[in-house]
């Protein structure tokens, strides 16, 4: 799956060189066949295999959430779920937010209250801001930080993202009106 | 080293044990946010994946009043802690599971991978120890009931064997009265392992049960504790008693990266105290 370099703390991909197995899902609303390999991860094959570059990984281990996608109406760290297990299910990353090249409210918020600066944790903080908005159309302060708890963003000091998630609830709410 | 496996996700329990049986060197995967770390570190070697999220006796999450509550071990926990009905019967369980990792790890972990990983901190093993609850181990030998208090065996060991899958955890049904309560201290809010985690369980015929994780190699049930509150009248008094008490069932490791020992007793001993002083408070209403 993952192999130490050079005995750095720092890990890439290396290919396992076990046969490859044959994955069907579908990615942002498109049928994906790939053959893969068993041992690579769910994030590794969406960047590497598929080069959609949205889901980061910043720790690879479950702690940050940059690689955060949604998995059949379900969060996941990307990072810690294995290709192969993503067999038959309908995967949305950032990249399919957008619909025909306009940005989601959600994203637009995220721009209009200055909910980002680096960047490196926005993919998956959108993620999982889209899944709590999902499951609580009208989410309180507090769900909404236990909706993004598993999200570091090591920038921002959170209170923008709070406030464009409520911008984005808000705005949400009035169109479905 | 790299880690070299192949993956098989068989769809019958029988296909599962065989598999075990011809293959050393398979690693069980259930949500994978214990197992992908490891092997991300290549702390366990590993040939085979034997994914059992298709197994389908792993996929049952059921209650049955009179009887009880049945965990398979494919089970995420927040579909545990999401059921109103299962919140409403063992809220310690869901309150473990509230604090445990962030909502995304949720989505994936299991309960049964938390208590196979057996960290001594693992959160839901203090409300199974006070709400009995049974382990179904499978082999191609037959099924296996072991009793949550003989699971845990040493630091990250179980009795489960290498040919062996853990197919679900099942809890007796409480009566009318029961209630419970999980508290645990962690370094941060949410998000990390708890330096102490203790459940408490008040039955409807004013038995008080306790389980702590993280204090000791393994998860407790303080049972001589038990039988001492037992002894006593449950009052509120008995709040600074058992803030001093709980200290002497303990063991925490003198090298944490977590914390001290010192801290942990004085933190045991303050969420003992809350515990109690909470379901008695509940109990009065
Ligand atoms: C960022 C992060 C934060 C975390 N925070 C917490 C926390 O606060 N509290 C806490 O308690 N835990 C925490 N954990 C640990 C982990 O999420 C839990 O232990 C989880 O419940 C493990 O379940 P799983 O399904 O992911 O197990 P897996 O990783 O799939 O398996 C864990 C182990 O059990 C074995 N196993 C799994 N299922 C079976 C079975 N049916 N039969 C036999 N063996 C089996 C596996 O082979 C493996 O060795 C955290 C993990 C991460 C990555
Ligand atoms: S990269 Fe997956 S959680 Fe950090
Ligand atoms: S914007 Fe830099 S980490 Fe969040």
């Amino acid at each position: 799956m993952c192999n130490q370099n050079g005995g750095n703390n720092c890990f890439e991909y290396v290919d396992s060189q076990m046969p490859r197995v044959p994955l069907q899902l579908v990615v942002n609303g498109e049928k994906v066949i790939e053959f893969v390999d068993p041992a690579m991860t769910l994030l590794n094959f969406l960047r590497i295999q598929l080069k959609l570059f949205g889901a980061k990984e910043g720790c690879g281990e479950g702690e940050c959430g940059a690689c955060t996608i949604i998995m059949d109406g379900h969060t996941v760290n990307s990072c810690l779920v294995l290709a192969v297990e993503a067999q038959d299910s309908e995967i949305t990353t950032v990249e399919g937010l957008s619909k025909n090249g306009e940005l989601s409210i959600l994203q637009q918020e995220f721009i209009n209250n200055d909910a980002l600066q680096c960047g490196f944790c926005t993919p998956g903080m959108l993620m999982s801001a889209r899944n709590l908005l999902d499951r609580h159309p009208e989410p309180t302060v507090e769900q909404i930080k236990e909706g993004i708890a598993g999200n570091f963003c090591r920038c921002t000091g959170y209170q923008s993202i709070i406030d464009a998630v409520i911008s984005a609830a808000k705005r949400e709410r009035e169109e479905l009106i | 080293m790299l880690s070299k496996y192949d993956y098989f996700k068989p769809d019958t329990l029988e296909k599962a044990l065989e598999y075990l049986e011809k293959n050393s060197e398979t690693r069980i995967l259930a949500g994978g946010t214990d197992l992908m770390l490891l092997l991300r570190k290549d702390a366990v070697s590993c040939e085979h994946i034997l994914d059992i999220k298709d197994i389908p006796e792993t996929k049952i999450l059921s209650y049955t009043p009179k009887v009880g509550l049945f965990i398979g071990a494919s089970i995420p926990v927040n579909r545990i802690a999401e059921d109103d009905v299962i919140r409403g019967v063992y809220p310690a369980l869901c309150q473990a599971i509230d604090g445990l990792a962030s909502f995304q790890i949720r989505n994936r972990a299991t309960l049964v991978g938390n208590i196979c990983h057996a960290s001594p901190g693992a959160d839901t093993s203090a409300p199974l120890l006070v709400y009995n609850a049974k382990v179904h181990i499978a082999s191609i030998e037959g099924v296996r009931i072991v009793d949550i208090a003989n699971f845990f065996t040493g630091v990250k060991k179980t009795t489960v064997k290498e040919n062996e899958i853990v197919i679900g955890v099942s809890l007796p049904d409480v009566e009318q009265g029961d209630n419970s309560i999980y508290l645990r201290k962690a370094r941060i809010k949410g998000h990390d392992l708890c330096n102490v985690g203790l459940a408490m369980r008040l039955t409807s015929k004013k038995e008080m049960y306790v389980a702590m994780a993280a204090v000791a190699p393994i998860p407790l049930r303080l049972t001589e504790l038990e039988k001492t509150i037992g002894t006593k009248e449950l009052t509120s008094e008995l709040g600074p008693w058992i803030q001093e008490e709980i200290k002497k069932y303990m063991d925490p490791r003198r090298n944490s990266v977590r914390s001290s020992r010192e801290y942990r007793f004085h933190i045991a001993g303050v969420l003992a105290k809350r515990g109690l002083l909470n379901l008695l408070e509940k109990e009065a209403k």
